[in-house]
């Protein structure tokens, strides 16, 4: 065969939209023989029940990385509003304790929390003029330690049925979460791919400064982007909170490095300008399938950190030779 | 061999994607002498002198300097050989003193415990005689911030000066300084001159040209139109040679004169530091130049008039209504469009495709409410049509990234991006800097198309020829202040560029 | 003309770091006696050693314009390897240069990422921070390790009457002033942080330097690991989680600029560092709610980071040109008066 032919076979498949969602399939397959289990119900439905709530949190962050940011406060809006939202509706010692609509005004009162510190972020970032990474990195401290604050570091049980149904229940045979996380992700698509302010993301993302002088109304569009996922993490944290049955502050503390990774390795740059819901879903997709069979091979946690480590610099590698080949 | 040379370009060929920069470029330089590189932008200045500056490195033909056969890995190597490079934009690091500017690439140091330290007292010593040899008084712990253009562009030299330069390159530095720095570092080159150091000068300015080199080389479009010492040439000589064709028939004739109407109305414009009480009407069908040196506060005008800067007195009004200060935003929906002098840093997303860069203007007005959707389908019908009535040649209006294109048709992207939201006054900061004659040819095509179907057009540009060719009336500016409103009959090169000197406190 | 107003918000602007200190101090001493006394102010620089030595090594890759997010698995890595050669006999003579070399190596290899395979700084030290962790974990095969008396005279010795901990934060704090004021190097580091490209051009050389840069950062993390596990005297799996934010808190704290170029370790990075342990401390003694401090520390750390950025807006509208300098001259004058101290 001609190797001519065949390394371009290589570009294209790199440089294709779907490369990671290959890469994903090619590491399933490798895997199977080896862990069977991988492939059984069971094991799928735990891929998923860890996947869907990271993908909702690594969506409304890649809105952020496109404008060229970076959202470093997720982790710690999953942990206020879980804490927000069981402080409303929970049975026990909830505002709206027995009250029929509880778990709605609680779900109501988590997005809010979550748009509003992301918001906070925007207008940081924006008005203040502070660097995205130190501005989010802050307002994580802050408002993580707010969630411990408010509730002395102690988990809120006895939340309403309705509520927990919606992150462990079905509608027909669709389960809640993949309804709410599809849900989040076709939005964003329809909204980055779609919509004036999508264009308007990409568009700031690349130059800020053409951008203004076009007419974009920059700061509130990386506002927009702010709050945005604020309310992801938001919608997230429903589905973590319902899952767990319990409104904890340290909610989803460890996922925000996973988080970055898989928005990262799904191929949205960190420079901004560039990235998708769809790259994301597939990001997302790959770093769980490898941290769940990773651990269906036996193989100990500080291996599986070190995998991860080494895919998110694959996945930079492979990023800059991405760029070369479509710009040579 | 010749002895008295210092440097020989044989045949020196550069190319960038293809497209060739540099053609067989030779010429000599002789020891003690200093040489003017002219030549419209784009023709090759640059990359003629980054070579011998170790910035980029040529394809073919020789180099001798000194005697010897002549190659630069880098920066750093070009000055070790004796070759100071002052750049347009100064290489000055704002944080640190003037001294440690001076040897950052090479501070004297002492051994003490195998550590090198920094010898703070040599280093000082050896610094201030530095400064005083470019006749600057400064101290030299003083930081870089804290001096002006011109106190910097001279600590550059001191830099240069540092290893016994036996080459100067100097590239357009006078751009940003005032009159009186000008003369300042004028003098500081005759001196250097004395002392048997040679200079390569480019500038835009032939009566710096004139006044000071004693070689001129002419380039045009990659290659040496004409070399030889200073009395052999005119200042109109060389403007001919720069530009290749009799100016007659270079700029398109418009059939349309301008209306009575007025478009844009600006009175009594002020903002401190920056501008000085400017005040201009631009009618309907007109196009309206504004000339200036340099520095003069043309682009500077330009972004007050688009809200991008704040002004403190004065008022702007577009088609009789005051114009709110603030951001685009509010300029653009008054009917303006401006296309600034950066074009890669302001008037293009380099990364994204012709269409993008083409429909980011106008996407409100495709945008359907309320659900906040592009509609994709007019749009790009849109955008084609604006790609094709400018002729930009693109092989995909969807894939083609406009970073990948040639500065003319970049420029076009950024016009066809103005024109979708149908504006009536259009500012056009250098639209043909930087890209080849033809398409330059092409661009004023389509200013007096623009002017020809009502629009006015605010014309900002460094050549005088090209405002002489395409305004019907020119307004000068020196200083931050219009001192002067040229009409067509009384079109002068030297009368325009007297004004231009103008005011400017020496 | 410039307005008194504007010369005070500068002035306290400038300074914001050193009053927040003296207000902290002013603050607990009222409330606490306790807090003023010898014992607890020496407690207060013990406890504060190990931070601030990471944070100044920190304080070498922000100058320089870069980011390190793997100092806290770098403490770890050191931590658990110096635990691992106790436990196994070795003497303290063995333990410290391995650890030290240990942390070059990972900081070399951080070096190599950025550098070489040109992987933005961000992302490379982000992977890294999984990878020595991973590294750290297989050394101490993912459980606490509890540590005998050998290791703990680190922390407990008194070489020159002063307790080891703060002995070497001095010499690190010394040595680490000292390059970056008096060594080529040093004053490089400062060079590529303010405008690399200038620096490539100057003749610097860059790659060269930030490698160093980045040596020494996993060089002070590891040191940093070491007094802190001196002090603790037990290796859990979390051992130096979210460090890396610690030290970039307290250099950004003590006016190190995350934009580059701008900072110093003394008072600078050493000030933010004891800063923080002195809130702490003082928290502690005033019997405050424990779950209070995180708060207090990120709005001290807000005001520190808004700082830097007023500032950094502020400098970039004054370098702008002036096309008429003789108007603009009192502005000249503000920026003279109001003007920065980025050097050493």
């Amino acid at each position: 065969m001609n190797p001519q032919v065949e390394m371009n076979r290589w570009k294209r498949l790199v440089v294709s939209d779907y490369w990671v969602l290959y890469l994903s399939i090619a590491c399933f397959l490798v895997l199977f023989p080896f862990t069977p289990r991988l492939a059984s119900i069971e094991n799928i439905r735990n891929i998923f029940s860890n996947m869907l709530p990271l993908l909702v949190v690594a969506i409304g962050e890649t809105i952020v990385l496109i404008t060229g940011g970076i959202d470093l406060s997720v982790t710690s809006v999953i942990g206020l509003s879980s804490v927000i939202g069981a402080s409303i509706m929970s049975s026990d010692q909830g505002l709206l304790a027995g009250n029929p609509a509880a778990a709605a005004a609680g779900v109501a009162g988590m997005i809010l929390a979550g748009v509003f510190v992301g918001w906070l972020n925007g207008i940081a970032v924006t008005r203040l003029r502070m660097p995205p990474f130190i501005a989010t990195l802050t307002s994580m401290m802050f408002f993580g330690g707010l969630a411990v604050w408010l509730t002395q570091s102690r988990p809120i049980y006895d939340l309403p049925a309705r509520f927990i149904e919606l992150g462990q229940g079905a509608w027909l045979w669709l389960p809640n979460s993949l309804a709410v996380a599809g849900v989040t992700a076709v939005f964003a698509h329809v909204l980055l791919s779609r919509s004036l302010l999508g264009r308007w993301i990409y568009a700031v993302g690349t130059n800020p400064r053409t951008s203004l002088i076009s007419g974009v109304p920059v700061n509130r569009v990386v506002t927009f982007a702010y709050a945005a996922s604020g309310g992801c993490a938001a919608v997230a944290s429903v589905l973590y909170t319902a899952r767990l049955e319990t409104g904890s502050p340290v909610l989803g503390q460890r996922i925000l490095l996973d988080v970055i990774g898989a928005t990262v390795i799904g191929g949205t740059s960190l420079f901004g300008g560039k990235g998708n819901a769809l790259w994301t879903v597939f990001g997302v997709s790959f770093i769980c399938l490898i941290d769940n069979s990773l651990n269906m091979l036996g193989l100990s946690y500080f291996v599986v950190t070190m995998v991860k480590g080494g895919i998110i610099l694959f996945a930079a590698l492979v990023d800059a030779a991405r760029s070369r080949i479509l710009a040579g | 061999m010749n002895e008295d040379m210092l440097l020989e370009y044989e045949d020196i060929e550069k190319s960038f994607f293809g497209v060739r920069v540099l053609s067989k470029v030779s010429f000599a330089l002789r020891k003690g002498h200093i040489l003017g590189l002219v030549g419209e932008n784009g023709a090759g200045k640059s990359t003629l002198v980054n070579i011998l500056g170790g910035v980029i490195s040529s394809d073919a033909g020789h180099i001798r300097f000194q005697g010897r056969e002549y190659t630069a890995a880098s920066p750093a190597d070009a000055f070790r050989q004796g070759i100071g490079f002052i750049h347009q934009e100064l290489n000055l690091f704002t944080n640190l003193d003037v001294a440690e500017n001076i040897f950052i690439a090479g501070f004297p140091v002492r051994r003490i415990a195998c550590i090198p330290w920094i010898d703070a007292r040599a280093m000082r010593a050896r610094a201030e005689e530095l400064l005083g040899s470019v006749g600057l008084a400064i101290p030299c712990d003083t930081l870089v911030e804290r001096l002006s253009q011109g106190e910097r562009q001279l600590v550059e030299i001191a830099k240069a000066l540092r290893l016994s330069a036996r080459l100067i390159i100097l590239d357009e530095p006078t751009t940003s300084l005032t009159a009186r720095e000008s003369e300042r570092l004028f003098a500081l080159m005759k001196e250097l001159q004395g002392r048997g150091i040679s200079m390569i000068f480019i500038s835009h300015n032939l009566g710096d040209v004139f006044r000071l080199c004693d070689d001129i080389v002419v380039l045009r479009d990659g290659l040496v139109v004409d070399a030889g010492p200073v009395e052999r040439f005119s200042e109109n000589r060389v403007i001919s040679l720069m530009v290749g064709r009799s100016l007659d028939h270079y700029y398109p004739p418009r059939a349309t004169v301008p209306d009575e109407e007025v478009l844009l109305e600006v009175s009594g414009l002020s903002h401190p530091g920056i501008v000085e009480d400017i005040s201009l009407t631009l009618r309907r069908g007109e196009v309206l130049g504004v000339s200036g040196l340099m520095g003069a506060g043309r682009s500077e005008l330009a972004r007050i008039l688009f809200g991008l800067d704040p002004y403190t007195r004065g008022e702007i009004s577009v088609k009789g209504l005051r114009m709110p200060s603030g951001p685009s935003r509010a300029a653009i929906r008054s009917g303006m469009a401006f296309l600034t002098e950066n074009r890669r840093e302001e008037g293009l997303l380099m990364e994204a495709s012709v269409a993008d860069n083409i429909a980011l203007v106008c996407l409100p007005s495709f945008t359907r409410t309320p659900s906040g959707l592009v509609d994709s389908a007019s749009l790009k019908r849109e955008v084609s049509g604006a790609a094709s009535k400018l002729r930009i040649r693109s092989s995909s209006l969807d894939r083609q990234k406009v970073r990948t294109l040639s500065g003319g048709n970049q420029q076009k992207v950024v016009l066809a991006k103005w024109l979708l939201s149908g504006p009536s006054v259009f500012i056009l900061d250098e639209p043909t800097r930087g890209i080849d004659v033809g398409a330059k040819h092409e661009i004023y095509k389509i200013i007096n198309d623009l002017a020809g179907r009502g629009a006015g057009v605010l014309l900002i540009s460094s050549e005088i020829e090209e405002l002489m060719g395409m305004c019907d009336r020119i307004l000068v500016m020196s200083a931050g202040e219009i001192t002067a409103c040229v009409e067509r009959p009384e079109y002068d090169r030297e009368r325009i560029l007297r004004f231009a000197l103008g005011r400017k406190p020496v | 003309m410039i307005r008194q107003g504007d010369r005070l918000l500068a002035f306290l602007l400038r300074n914001a770091t050193a009053f927040l200190f003296v207000a902290a101090f002013l603050a607990f001493g009222v409330q606490a006696p306790a807090f003023l006394e010898p014992a607890n102010l020496l407690n207060i620089l013990l406890q504060s050693s190990s931070a601030a030595i990471t944070a100044t090594g920190m304080t070498f890759v922000l100058l320089a314009g870069g980011i390190d997010l793997s100092v806290g698995s770098i403490m770890f890595v050191s931590a658990a390897l110096a635990g691992k050669v106790v436990l196994g006999g070795g003497s303290l003579a063995l333990v410290i240069p391995i650890v030290l070399a240990v942390g070059i190596a990972c900081g070399a290899i951080n070096a190599l990422f950025t550098t070489r395979l040109r992987i933005q700084p961000f992302i490379a030290t982000l992977a890294a921070l999984y990878m020595w962790r991973g590294l750290g974990l297989w050394i101490t095969r993912t459980r606490a390790m509890n540590l005998p008396e050998s290791l703990l005279q680190v922390g407990t010795a008194r070489p020159l009457g002063i307790p080891a901990p703060i002995f070497i934060f001095c010499a690190v704090l010394a040595s680490a002033h000292l390059v970056l004021a008096r060594t080529p190097v040093g004053r490089q580091i400062y060079a590529i942080g303010n405008d690399r490209e200038a620096a490539d051009k100057a003749g610097i050389a860059s790659g060269r330097v930030i490698a160093i840069v980045y040596m020494l950062s996993g060089l002070c993390a590891a040191l940093g690991g070491l007094v802190s596990v001196a002090q603790l005297g037990a290796v859990s799996p979390t051992f130096g989680n979210q460090r890396e934010f610690a030290a970039i808190a307290a250099a950004v704290l003590g006016g190190t600029s995350l934009f580059g170029g701008r900072g110093r370790v003394f008072p600078g990075t050493v000030l933010g560092a004891v800063l923080i342990q002195t809130v702490e401390n003082g928290l502690v003694i005033v019997n405050a709610n424990p779950y209070v401090y995180p708060l207090i520390m990120s709005a001290i750390i807000f005001v520190a980071v808004f700082t830097d950025s007023a500032r950094h807006a502020r400098l970039s509208r004054l370098s702008r040109r002036y096309i008429r300098p003789w108007q603009a001259a009192a502005h000249r004058v503000e920026t003279a008066n109001s003007g920065e101290e980025g050097k050493q």
